[in-house]
């Protein structure tokens, strides 16, 4: 049965900081410079705001959680933010993945909880080489893990990925179509980290590995950045400046979560077409549907694995399907049409997020999909985690 | 290996944990298993991720099994690792249970050796320079 809440809130404003590689101001600084932007891209004075939500995760496990310089938390924006001085409702949540907030957000405003929803993501990078472990001794589950030199997320998809390709015949040259495909979109998208920076199908395969099968190119690039959007009911939104983005459902991955450790690496299905059905059921739509498809890439085969569970193609079939322009801005599904968390830079599915309500919206630019009436945002991986929703063009 | 190798990552022991590592220091590979429904666990868990019973003890796992998958690891992002990429680190799945999992280190780049699916056995590594020792999975012989 179809979700009553359908239509009945959307997205009205979008901002984005700077996305850089070397941040000359704190986190705290980009933050705000994003839902600034958001704020006044909806024709909204920061005092309007009157709900606050976020998902303040850290870059990865071992950073930092200093609020205003690791992440950005939500008494960050409620104390610096100049925002409502009696704020009505906010939600700082830390599990699905970051569309799991503008969700709670959804709820918010439906319930009359709040009028205008403001939502960001803020990433840091902190100094020193991304991602590292540092210490001679490894306690809870890396007793299990770093002790054999397995201490990276990218190491598990890596052995995931693998799996994925022997179980199903496939070869990891096939991927060069879907990242080199992402890349010529971030090339169209002047937000994007590697804006001006082509990729050869050469340029893939040459690139130097990080876990095999996994390459450097099969990783989302680390940035400092932000990216804020305002919420708010679909009776408010029709005052509003720009064109509402509506939310028409929303999902989260419910699957009884495998061990980090050591996912499930088999059972990308099983949690991810749940997970894809709740959005769906709550729309009332199907993959037939979908006009656009915004599928997280923090690494490449996540797409992959999304691609199959929201049924776009078939079981195995991920690899064939992105192949002749199939999934291109020209193609029969445009997928990361703003090049993905892999070529904008890696905002933990924000990207996703705010591309999807530009396509619906007639906003993306030269990446415009022509009649795109709807489309899907999806983050996390099904061998973990994930949130996403569809945005529409009418309610 | 040569002896001035950075040293190796070491566990680190608590309650839950301890008698895994008592065990793999008499040589002994020990999985957690559910009293209730024979569900066993890896890595160590309070509760039965299967019927949910806190019942839970150590009991000997055969240590044979099959290789799940496998990565080569090229990052020198790991402390003690760093000077020993490229590296393999393997994930096997134990006769026992469907997805009981363990980790291992394979030394080297990837020669060819390794199938999916192929058999695998424990054996144990005490760290050199410490008095640490590790299960460790190979091809079986």
């Amino acid at each position: 049965m179809v979700w009553e809440g359908k239509g009945k809130t959307a997205v009205v404003g979008i901002g984005l900081s700077k996305l850089t590689r070397r941040p000359e101001a704190p986190l705290g600084a980009l933050a705000l410079d994003a839902c600034r932007a958001a704020i006044e891209d909806a024709g909204l004075k920061p005092e309007d705001i009157d709900g606050i939500c976020t998902y303040p995760d850290q870059p990865f496990a071992g950073a930092g959680r200093r609020d205003g310089e690791d992440l950005v938390n939500a008494l960050f924006l409620m104390n610096h933010g100049g925002l409502a001085p009696d704020i009505k409702w906010y939600a700082q949540i830390s599990t699905g993945m970051i569309a799991s907030a503008p969700i709670e957000g959804v709820n918010a405003l439906i319930s009359g909880a709040a009028k205008y929803v403001l939502f960001w993501r803020a990433m840091h990078i902190p100094k020193g080489t991304y991602n590292s472990f540092r210490s001679y001794s490894a306690g809870g589950d890396g007793q299990f893990g770093a002790v054999y030199g397995h201490v990276h997320g990218y190491q598990t998809h890596a052995i995931a990925y693998r799996h994925y390709l022997n179980k199903y015949h496939q070869n990891r040259e096939k991927m060069a179509a879907l990242v080199t495909n992402s890349r010529r979109n971030a090339n169209l998208n002047p937000g994007a980290f590697f804006y001006n920076q082509p990729m050869s199908v050469e340029d893939y395969l040459n690139a130097r590995m990080i876990a095999e099968p996994m390459c450097l190119f099969d990783c989302d690039v680390p940035i400092e950045g932000c990216t804020a959007i305002v919420m708010t009911t679909a009776d408010r939104a029709k005052d509003l400046k720009n064109k509402p983005a509506y939310i028409a459902g929303y999902g989260q991955n419910t699957a009884h979560r495998p061990e980090y450790l050591t996912y499930m690496v088999d059972s990308y299905l099983d949690a991810g077409r749940p997970h894809v059905g709740k959005i769906y059921e709550r729309a009332g739509m199907g993959p037939k549907d979908i006009d656009v498809a915004e599928l997280y890439d923090g690494f490449a085969p996540s797409t992959l694995y999304w691609l199959e569970a929201a049924g776009f193609c078939g079981e195995g079939e991920a690899l064939d399907f992105v192949q002749n322009g199939n999934v291109s801005l020209e193609g029969s599904l445009p997928v990361n049409t703003f090049g993905g968390s892999l070529s904008e830079g890696r905002l933990h599915g924000m990207g996703h997020l705010a591309e999807a309500v530009r396509q619906v919206t007639d906003r993306a630019d030269k990446r415009q999909i022509k009649d795109a009436n709807t489309a899907i945002a999806i983050d996390g991986s099904p061998l973990l985690r994930g949130s996403g929703m569809i945005f529409t063009r009418e309610p | 290996m040569t002896t001035d190798s950075p040293r190796r990552v070491v566990p680190q022991p608590d309650e839950l944990t301890q008698p895994f590592w008592d065990a793999v220091a008499e040589g002994r590979l020990m999985a957690q298993r559910c009293q209730q429904c024979g569900f066993y666990s890896h890595p160590p868990r309070i509760i039965c991720n299967e019927c949910h019973s806190f019942d839970l003890k150590w009991e000997p796992v055969s240590g044979k099994g099959k290789l799940y998958s496998y990565e080569v690891m090229h990052m020198q992002s790991i402390t003690g690792f760093e000077d020993r990429v490229p590296y393999r680190t393997v994930l096997v799945e134990l006769d026992e249970q469907p997805k009981l999992l363990f980790l291992g280190y394979l030394p080297g780049a990837d020669d060819g050796s390794l199938t999916l699916g192929m058999p695998m056995e424990v054996f144990f590594e005490k760290i050199e320079g410490t008095d640490q020792t590790l299960p460790q999975f190979r091809p079986a012989k």
